[in-house]
């Protein structure tokens, strides 16, 4: 993949991250006192916070494939 | 479970020192016994940054967060953890780049040298010291309150806490780093297995999930939103956790260091994703065991809410299992956290030798400390581990800009951040409020550092670009 491509992507996916940080600390996934709509009984907060916590760490694999830095020397 | 306990306790030390002894017999030199060899792969390298993370504060502390404040403990511990790891692989390949450029003996040797002040170096390690401290107090001090009420009559809480930092100073002295990790490795594979099994009972004690939250709402509806029963969860405390937990990587030092001794940034990259399914994996059992708690026994005190659910509510082997699960919890983070201490106590201290002395010394001198905090500290374990990230995020911004910066940065900066430090502790010991106006402390701290470290950087840089013309 071109380097070019690849910081791109890098940043699509960090404005995809601070997108989802966003909303999930928006009352979107936080409203106060709601637990409605539930998913098999998981209130919905939850299973939101759920949700986005596993988007968090797909983006996470997704960013490592596409991350512009290198090194492959020891430290 | 006494019978089972003894088994496998035997079991348990003889597997931790005999990897001690192996990772001693490997130690060619003192970088191999502070670093490891510095050429660590995924496994070992993502279980020991794993166990070093989840913590007792995770095995203990979380599942009482979920029975007293209910479902909002994942918005703070969970969802912030997948922010982390994401930023892992940002600020691993940023802090890799600049140890190549400038070397390794510590994070805080890697500040002054920066920063060119040698205060950038002291300022980071009194921080690390004044909030590492009681963090590693509180781990031995929940798991001895445990055991202490588990077996009422054998030995008293500073007893087991003597016993857990002896054991820790043996094997962590003898073999180093790689022992430690190695431990990591066993410890948080136990961790993981017992949660689940734990978390299993609990959910089929209801025969189901479904079931287990219809139980929670019946008992206390506040439990399965924002901001909890105690009104806890708010915008401002989720935000502000999420900051310093996102932060823990760079300011924690015996995490900073596991990412700079990866064996390759692709390797670090994969630690980062790994983490991120282990932290999924293991705090959903949480929520489990601290709901089953917020239903059975919605008014016990921590510590016998625990030796409930942990112990007399399950068969005996698993109790066993239990117990040394969680000492095996408290001691991987401990260990990491009074070895990295002690590894920054030498980075700051030029030698002229090889010499490990100074190492071990440290790491002598914080176990005591922590030991004798541990007896003092108070027993939320949650809410101090939160102060303990907060504390050590105030040197962040610090740390980011030395690493990310192409320049020395000012050193004003150095005594901006010591300045957020005193003021912090000062709302810590009630002197000033914790408050201004609506808004928390440690956000408007952070807020600032962040502001300042920014400015002072395109100031120093719009100066050296006039210059230069």
């Amino acid at each position: 993949m071109k380097q070019s491509v690849k910081k791109k992507l890098w940043l699509m996916y960090s404005i995809l991250v601070i997108l989802i940080t966003t909303i999930g600390l928006s009352p979107l996934v936080i409203p106060t006192f709601v637990f409605n709509p539930k998913l098999f009984g998981v209130p919905y907060t939850l299973w939101m916070g759920f949700i986005l916590t596993s988007l968090l760490v797909i983006l996470t694999f997704l960013g490592s494939k596409v991350h512009p830095g290198e090194d492959n020397s020891k430290s | 479970m006494i019978k089972w306990l003894i088994i496998l306790g035997i079991i348990y030390l003889i597997v931790l020192f005999a990897m001690a002894l192996i990772s001693r017999r490997n130690n060619k030199s003192s970088k191999d016994f502070i670093f490891a060899g510095s050429n660590i792969g995924l496994l070992l390298g993502f279980l020991s940054f794993a166990a070093t993370l989840f913590s007792t504060f995770t095995l203990m502390g979380m599942p009482d967060f979920f029975r007293v404040h209910g479902i909002g403990a994942w918005m703070f511990l969970a969802f912030s953890d997948g922010v982390m790891v994401f930023f892992i692989l940002f600020f691993g390949y940023h802090l890799r780049k600049k140890v190549l450029e400038k070397g390794f003996n510590g994070i805080s040797s890697l500040l002054q040298d920066c920063y060119g002040n040698k205060w950038a170096g002291y300022v980071y390690f009194i921080g690390i010291f004044i909030f590492l401290i009681p963090y590693a107090s509180i781990q031995i001090r929940g798991i001895a309150i445990f055991l202490s009420s588990a077996f009422p009559e054998f030995i008293p809480i500073w007893g087991w806490s003597l016993a857990m930092v002896t054991l820790i100073l043996i094997y962590s002295e003898t073999g180093g780093l790689k022992a430690i990790m190695f431990a990591d490795v066993f410890q948080g594979i136990l961790l993981l297995v017992i949660v689940w099994i734990i978390a299993v009972t609990c959910i089929n004690h209801f025969g189901g999930i479904s079931n287990l939250f219809a139980q929670v709402e019946q008992t206390n509806a506040k439990l399965l939103s924002v901001p909890g029963p105690k009104g806890l969860f708010t915008f401002q405390f989720l935000l502000s956790s999420l900051l310093v937990i996102v932060l823990i990587p760079v300011s924690q030092p015996q995490l900073s260091t596991r990412l700079v001794i990866m064996k390759n940034l692709k390797t670090t990259h994969r630690l980062a994703i790994a983490v991120g399914c282990f932290a999924i994996v293991i705090i959903l059992s949480t929520v489990f065991i601290g709901l089953y708690g917020a239903v059975l026994y919605p008014d016990h005190n921590t510590a016998d809410y625990l030796t409930q659910v942990l112990l007399f509510d399950q068969n005996g082997i698993v109790a066993a299992l239990a117990i040394i699960g969680l000492m095996a919890a408290a001691l991987s983070t401990t260990d990491s956290q009074l070895f990295a201490l002690g590894t920054e106590l030498r980075s700051l201290i030029p030698a002229k030798d090889d010499s490990l002395l100074k190492t071990r010394l440290g790491i002598i001198f914080f176990a005591i400390a922590a030991l004798v905090f541990a007896n003092l500290a108070d027993d939320r374990l949650v809410l101090l581990a939160r102060v303990s990230f907060a504390g050590t995020a105030m040197s962040a911004p610090l740390i980011l800009t030395g690493i990310l910066s192409k320049n020395k940065p000012p050193s004003a900066i150095i005594l901006i951040t010591a300045v957020a430090i005193l003021v912090f502790l000062l709302s810590l010991l009630g002197f000033i409020p914790s408050k201004i106006g609506v808004l928390r402390l440690d956000l408007v701290l952070l807020a600032f550092l962040t502001l300042f470290c920014v400015s002072s950087i395109l100031i120093k840089n719009k100066n050296i670009k006039s210059q230069n013309i």
